[in-house]
């Protein structure tokens, strides 16, 4: 990279409190256009939080949040949404009542969404299609997560919000997921949260280190990796 | 499917023991018998159903036990029978609403302004007091005197007939002046129910369509006062068929419109404090049926009078014969039923099949499904899930309504009529699953069934092979039964038959 890269989206020092606990204290994470970038941190540390505050979910009490160089905080969850932003979240929330078909149809923005969308979609998660008719309860744990990122992709998003898709999968299908976050970042820009440092480490452009609610280090993943100390320091047995 | 199995295996469980235990009592009685009994349980059903399923929806999608729903039922009842004998009182009272919700619809525009002038919360916490004081004041100011019982005495003068009395209301431009008054009490009212407060809130339309909105509501309600005469004499004109579908359709407005107003006034401020919601609509169960005895007086008001369907003092042979003879009653095995129960049955079925169309088949239904499960990810997608909850509300608000004017005609019309329902509606909500449409309809066919067989059994006694006498139960013992059969089916399955969350 020679020039700048122009951030689609920049955190900057977010406060967010859920009911009196203070879970968020300064946080920022910048996210250029087309890379993938993960948040990285332990349990806890505050990186699911930092993804609905970023939409809104768990709103931010101060700092901001720029999307597209306009100040999204303090906007209801869904208008953020609206603007362009996907959302796999933690554990997945698959719709468990209804079919793959809906829940893939309920991400539609506009009309024709996923007429437009289904080469791609089945293109990246091909067993998809042929479970389209079940029930989102009855399909596996991997499928599900196929499934909630496939969902995320029904609409023009410009950015993805995929929070531990690695988590309680087993390694054949981590590699899949691995491969159709590859291909799909060549279309829309990625924040990842990753527990799995291997997978993170191969995905990932950039890093941002989230340590008891604070973000305490960023950089280029191609430096992090030889990085033992920082590692060791921050990320512990996660490495 | 094994899966299908998997899933709703107490569901299957239970609806098999019912059939079981159904099909073991019916056994001992002859058809004529048993058919009427199951008759009468699917009529109250069909009532439990349209209070309960809308119950078991907003439920299901905002986590709140509206315990404020049968007073809609009763709302309906009354407004229908208004519109029925009564459209003066109409005609009088429905202006003071669409000029009050103009009027508060307006203001709520000049919230964020208002508000972001008073920064510290010591001030706004007294700008907050003295807006509803003054709310308070204005509207009380104008409704000083207003003569409702005067309104109210219609009811017993005209059934069925033309009414030109001498006045029983205010003079035009008294009325015109209360509507003025309204108008002012409705800003403090409109400023302290904007959104300027609360970000994550639904944003207000652009002006210009709440202008429009509300100067068609103002307009509206004062049309509604100038032509009151002539649109009272109008109205008792037309024949009584045509004002029962009006009563329908007035009454089921009344709801939805009541719902909206208990969704945005009540409950939206307090989402993510259930406790709050729970105690407010507790409190509007109470403060609700007194308002309705304030405007329609407490006294029982007799049965309102059935369609010319159900009309005719004789009995058909058959369902085909009815549709010629319109009789009041209908010969089924042997015995005569009211044919207006088994119009009661159908409006049941109807918006059991309607509803159920809508969940499944339409993108609303979609959204609604999938947020009874996990609203935050229906939000997440980009869907305004608040504006969903309302349109539920209202929905739901709107059934329970509806059930209040069909069962005008078979119960009468008093302000305790809806606590019956509230209690077993919830009953069956409770036992067909919190938040699932088809468990409230179970529920419901379960408690009417009951409750059918239970007041039988107390009238006829219980003639078992085995013993030599006949055992008797007490009414109080029929009316418990709901009750134990609820404690059996969360002793099976705590969520409820077909319940999912806990
Ligand atoms: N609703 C809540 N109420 C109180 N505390 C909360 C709530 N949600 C999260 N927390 C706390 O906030 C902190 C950050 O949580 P968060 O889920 O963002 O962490 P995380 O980095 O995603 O962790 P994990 O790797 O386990 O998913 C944790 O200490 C958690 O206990
Ligand atoms: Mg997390």
């Amino acid at each position: 990279m020679t020039t700048a890269p122009h951030n689609i989206l920049e955190v900057r020092n977010i406060q967010t409190f859920i009911g009196q606990f203070h879970i968020l204290d300064g946080v920022s994470v910048d996210v250029p256009d087309g890379s993938i970038t993960v948040l990285l941190g332990r349990n806890g540390a505050g990186k699911t939080t930092t993804l609905k505050s970023i939409l809104g979910l768990t709103p931010p009490r101060a700092g901001q949040v720029v999307f597209n160089g306009r100040e999204i905080q303090g906007r209801p969850a869904y208008r953020t949404a609206a603007q362009g932003i996907g959302y796999v979240p933690e554990h997945r929330a698959i719709f468990r009542d209804l079919s793959v078909a809906e829940n893939l149809r309920i991400a539609e923005r506009k009309p024709g969404d996923l007429a437009r969308r289904e080469e791609f979609i089945f293109g990246l998660f091909p067993d998809l299609k042929r479970l389209i008719r079940l029930p989102g309860g009855n399909l596996s744990g991997g499928q599900q997560q196929m499934l909630a990122v496939a969902r995320a992709l029904v609409p023009e998003n410009e950015l993805l919000l995929i929070d531990e898709p690695s988590e309680g999968l087993a390694p054949v299908v981590i590699e899949q997921m691995m491969e159709a976050i590859r291909r799909l970042s060549a279309h829309t820009t990625v924040l990842l949260v990753e527990q799995n440092f291997i997978m993170a480490s191969r995905l990932a452009d950039r890093y941002t280190i989230i340590e008891t609610g604070r973000s305490i280090h960023s950089g280029l993943m191609a430096d992090l990796v030889h990085d033992e100390a920082t590692i060791q320091r921050y990320l512990g047995a996660a490495a | 499917m094994t899966s299908i199995w998997k899933n709703n295996r107490a569901a299957l469980i239970i609806v098999a023991l019912t059939v079981v235990i159904l099909g073991g009592i019916i056994q001992t009685m002859e058809p004529k018998v048993w058919v009427s009994i199951m008759l009468s349980g699917a009529t109250l059903a069909s009532l439990y159903f349209l209070v309960a399923s809308g119950l078991s929806l907003i439920f299901g999608l905002m986590d709140v036990l509206n315990f404020a729903h049968g007073v809609l039922f009763v709302l309906g009842a009354y407004v229908g029978l208004s519109t029925f004998l009564n459209p003066r009182l109409l005609f009088n009272t429905l202006p003071i609403f669409f000029v009050l919700i103009a009027s508060i619809m307006m203001s709520q525009h000049l919230g964020r302004a208002f508000w972001s002038r008073i920064t510290d919360t010591r001030t706004r916490r007294i700008a907050t007091v003295v807006l509803l004081a003054a709310a308070v004041g204005l509207v009380l100011l104008a409704l000083r005197g207003f003569p409702m019982r005067a309104l109210n005495a219609f009811n017993i003068t005209a059934v069925g007939g033309l009414v030109t009395t001498a006045n029983a209301q205010d003079p035009l431009a008294l009325m015109l002046r209360r509507l003025l008054l309204l108008a002012l009490g409705g800003v403090p009212l409109g400023l302290l129910l904007s959104p300027a407060e609360r970000p994550e809130e639904v944003s207000l339309r652009p002006v210009w369509q709440t202008a429009l909105i509300a100067g068609t509501s103002a307009l509206i309600g004062i049309l509604l006062l100038v032509w009151r005469d002539s649109g009272e004499v109008w109205m008792l004109a037309l024949s009584p068929d045509v004002r029962f579908i009006l009563a329908l359709i007035m009454g089921t407005v009344a709801g939805a419109l009541g719902g909206v107003a208990i969704e945005t006034g009540l409950i939206r401020p307090f989402y993510g404090n259930p406790v709050t919601q729970l105690v407010l609509t507790l409190g509007l169960s109470i403060a609700g049926i007194d308002l309705i005895e304030a405007m329609w007086g407490e006294e029982a008001n007799p049965p309102m009078p059935t369609p010319s369907l159900f009309n005719e003092s004789c009995r058909s042979d058959s369902i085909i014969g009815w549709f010629s003879e319109h009789c009041q009653s209908v010969d089924v095995v042997g015995r005569a039923f009211p044919t207006y129960r088994l119009f009661i049955i159908l409006v049941g079925v109807l918006v059991f099949i309607g509803v159920g169309l809508m969940l499944r088949r339409t993108r609303l239904g979609m959204i609604i499904r999938a947020g009874v499960q996990d609203s935050e990810m229906v939000q997440a997608l980009g869907i305004n899930v608040r504006r969903v909850f309302t349109m539920v509300f209202a929905l739901g608000s709107a059934l329970a309504a509806m059930g209040g004017v069909i069962a005008a005609p078979y119960l009468g019309v008093f302000p305790a009529m809806g606590s019956i329902f509230q209690l077993q509606a919830f009953i069956a909500v409770v036992i067909g699953g919190m938040g699932s449409f088809i468990g409230a309809a179970v529920g419901t066919v379960i408690l009417g069934m009951a409750r059918a067989f239970g007041d039988h059994f107390v009238a006829a006694g219980i003639d078992l092979p085995f013993l030599d006498t006949v055992i008797k139960g007490s009414p109080a013992i029929a009316r418990a039964s709901t009750v134990l059969i609820m404690a059996i089916v969360l002793l099976v399955k705590p969520s409820g038959i077909f319940g999912k969350k806990e």
